[in-house]
């Protein structure tokens, strides 16, 4: 047969490897400035550059600009060669580049604005999401494209990966994006409390699953391989790892909610799930590493086989470590602790950190047709890196335990022995210990930088690398009896169809029942909807970011009953959109904070965001003077009560026209409380608001102690 | 002691079976994966792994 000429297109992987390196000294720098903030809490500067606005910016960058352009860098890189043909188009490579670049500018400058849904990692704001959209559509059809007129008969398991990634990605994008826009930048979710909660960690959970984990080991079974230079371990096993995986991973999410008030069924079948995910993780792990047996003595001089080795090893270890967190006796100390910090850092920085770096040491010099610069400098790199990783991780494991057993802890005479402050202030030094790991993993990517660069200035980039192969031929008649693998690798359509099928089947066993059956969420008579004024607090909590250092769950343990009050219920959350239980206590659970004995008077959480040193020493929380600056926005108040409304909160009816009113009323009474407390503030600012909000949480249970629970 | 898990087990009739279901369909999923895989032949499982390993159809040895 003729053999056909073409080229790779060796420009668009060149981009993506630059947007990688650059968007991820980018996040990192963000993770690290956080991470000071709380050793530091003065380096919270203005309210663009506060905790609670900047974290989100870390956890998006890293994820879906550094890892996102990385991932996006080895598909077009090996895709291309996988299918010996050259990417479908051109003009789509080239949108789909400058679009996720805009993408991560715009979050780059909405997130510190405040435009937040205020939901972990898809915070951006409902225009973004469109785009998002938009874009992984052009990715979809660009892959597609190319597979379709690709000249190698086979889909190599690499593929397989990048398939699931392609559309579990947008169906987890699309139900977490069920949202309603009430102005062009704001919107409310569809969901409501437990459900929210429900979709939110099946899209969280799965977003590492999908977005750092399936593409990643796609990049893993191409790139190992090629820098071993022998094939993989098994391909049987990588077979089973990518069906057994991709079947798994969809069902887990519900681990993050483990003893929270999701219904129990739920949480079992998380738990379940999570455990049996050891094993596809470790299959892929082992035949990640056994594709070195016989060639262990190489890793000692390969640099790049040394990235990817801890990389695996990281896979393995955060793989591990996943399924035991999600048993419930271990979750019950570890969540809301920064033992989870370390466990997502050692998948963040070891994994998908790691292998990026591996991948870029070994492609760069490739397209530009030159040799590393400096073979030393990769090797301080990886030695800077893996330190770095131990420096965060260790400090944050030893943080997460001590900081567990001090908020369960009691003294003799029954009462607890540690004030949540006390617990707050014995973080710091592991706080600092956790940013000098930090830095030296980012000293690490610096020299990184450093050495691409002149690898760079030392070639020229090979635009369009010349290739040859023979098409596939058309009339190819299967022989009998063949293998069904061998039928779906020849039928990426079938197969993308099949793995939607596959993530589908627990997708919907996990979400369907908590939407269809109203029973699953007791109401309770006394939980009543946000009072406009409480509404607009609640909307600058989401706002402050205040979700990333306060819950609004507390778990039925006696040690959270007693600091914290009545542990909560599935029916105190119904009407809010979005629910706000939060993954991580740096700060004390605020889920009753408006009543009992953690209630306060106005003028405490005045003067405590104001400067919250000044109400309880050695706090970490960032002081809020803005909020007593700004003026409550309440022009789209009317848009608010509208929108929930829509969304199932039973507002009266034209309760939009009198809701100004309402507003006006409450927050002036709040103003004489805190003139009464000598606090001379103007009713309008945006402090009354959020001390309304504060003074509601929690409260409606307690106005009926016995609450009725209709079934 | 378990009230606060029972309301909810209970408010969902037959809630056991969601578990029970999802078991079933993973077992049989991997079982008959675990078959197919096995009966998969050996020269074409050697040819499927070498994939990425030949030279990509390049015409530059050198790059």
């Amino acid at each position: 047969m003729q053999v056909e000429k073409f080229y790779y297109d060796n420009r668009i992987v060149k981009n993506f490897a630059y947007a990688t390196v650059i968007w991820g000294v980018v996040g990192m720098l963000a993770g690290l400035w956080v991470a000071l903030q709380l050793v530091f809490p003065s380096l919270n500067i203005t309210q663009y550059g506060s905790f609670g606005r900047l974290r989100p910016l870390h956890t998006n960058a890293v994820i879906f600009a550094f890892v996102g352009n990385g991932i996006f860098m080895g598909v077009y890189y090996s895709l291309q060669r996988l299918c010996k043909a050259r990417m479908f188009s051109d003009k789509l490579s080239n949108i789909h580049f400058w679009g996720w670049q805009l993408i991560i500018v715009a979050a780059a400058i909405t997130l510190p604005l405040g435009l937040s849904q205020g939901a972990e990692y898809a915070e951006l704001i409902w225009p973004i999401d469109l785009a998002i959209t938009i874009i992984w559509v052009v990715f979809g059809w660009n892959m597609f494209g190319t597979i379709i007129k690709r000249r190698e008969k086979h889909l190599y398991v690499a593929i397989w990966f990048y398939i699931a990634t392609l559309v579990t990605v947008a169906v987890l994008h699309l139900v977490r994006s069920g949202e309603l826009p009430y102005t062009w930048l704001r919107s409310y979710t569809w969901y409501s409390g437990v459900q929210d909660a429900l979709v939110q960690w099946w899209y969280g959970h799965n977003a590492v699953a999908f977005f750092l984990t399936t593409p990643y080991l796609g990049l893993m079974y191409y790139f190992l391989p090629k820098a071993a230079n022998r094939p993989i371990y098994s391909y049987r096993l990588s077979i089973i790892h990518f069906w057994a995986l991709i079947f798994l991973y969809i069902w887990a999410g519900p681990h993050h909610l483990l003893y929270t008030a999701l219904p129990n069924w739920a949480q079992s079948l998380g738990v379940v799930f999570s455990l049996m995910l050891i094993f596809p993780s470790w299959g892929g792990m082992i035949n990640g590493l056994l594709t070195l047996r016989g060639a262990w003595d190489r890793v000692r001089d390969d640099v790049i086989l040394k990235f990817m080795v801890v990389a695996v090893t990281a896979y393995g270890m955060a793989t591990l470590e996943g399924p035991m967190l999600s048993l419930k006796s271990v979750s019950a100390i570890a969540h809301y602790t920064d033992w989870i910090i370390a466990h997502v850092h050692v998948g963040a920085l070891g994994w998908n950190g790691m292998l990026t770096f591996g991948v870029l040491y070994w492609l760069v010099p490739r397209i530009f047709k030159t040799q590393l610069y400096s073979k030393k400098i990769a090797n301080t790199h990886f030695w800077l890196g893996t330190l770095g990783i131990l420096f965060y991780a260790i400090p944050m494991y030893w943080a997460g335990f001590q900081q567990s057993s001090m908020w369960k802890q009691f003294t003799e005479a029954g009462q607890l022995k540690y004030t949540f402050l006390e617990t707050v202030t014995y973080m710091r030094p592991f706080y600092a210990m956790r940013s000098l790991g930090g830095t030296l993993y980012l000293a690490g990517v610096v020299f990184m930088v450093y050495n691409l660069y002149k690898t760079v200035k030392s070639g020229k980039l090979v635009a369009d690398e010349e290739a040859e192969a023979a098409p596939l031929a058309k009339d190819y008649t299967p022989h009998t009896g063949e293998h069904w693998h061998r039928w779906i690798e020849r039928r990426p359509v079938q197969l993308m169809v099949m793995s939607m099928v596959v993530i589908l089947i627990g997708g919907l066993i996990e979400l369907v029942p908590t939407f269809l059956i109203k029973s699953n969420v007791p109401t309770i008579s006394s939980v009543k909807p946000y009072t406009p004024l409480e509404l607009q607090g609640r909307d600058i909590y989401v706002r402050e970011g205040c979700y990333t250092c306060h819950s609004q769950m507390i778990r039925p343990f006696r040690s959270e009953t007693e600091r914290y009050g009545e542990y909560s219920k599935a029916g105190e959350f119904v009407y809010d959109h979005p629910f706000q239980w939060g993954s991580k206590r740096t700060g004390p659970d605020l889920a009753r904070e408006g009543t009992g004995n953690l209630k306060k008077t106005d003028g405490w959480h005045f003067r405590h965001f104001r400067e919250p040193s000044s109400m309880s020493e050695g706090s970490v929380m960032p002081s809020y003077p803005f909020l007593l600056e700004n003026e409550l926005d309440v022009s789209s108040l009317e848009a608010k009560i509208n929108a929930m409304r829509k969304l199932g909160v039973p507002y009266e009816k034209d309760y939009e026209k009198r809701a100004l009113t309402d507003l006006n009323m409450q927050s002036e009474e709040i103003a004489r409380n805190l003139l009464s407390d000598s606090i001379r503030v103007s009713s309008k600012k945006e402090v009354i608001a959020l001390i309304a909000y504060m003074q509601r949480l929690g409260a409606d249970i307690s106005k009926i102690k016995t609450a009725t629970v209709n079934k | 002691m378990y009230k606060f898990i029972k309301q909810y087990a209970e408010t969902m009739k037959d809630a056991n079976i969601y578990p029970m279901v999802s078991l079933l369909i993973f077992l049989v999923f991997f079982i008959v994966l675990l078959v197919l895989v096995k009966k998969m032949k050996k020269e074409k499982v050697a040819e499927l792994s070498n994939i990425p390993l030949d030279n990509d159809g390049q015409t530059d040895p050198t790059i």
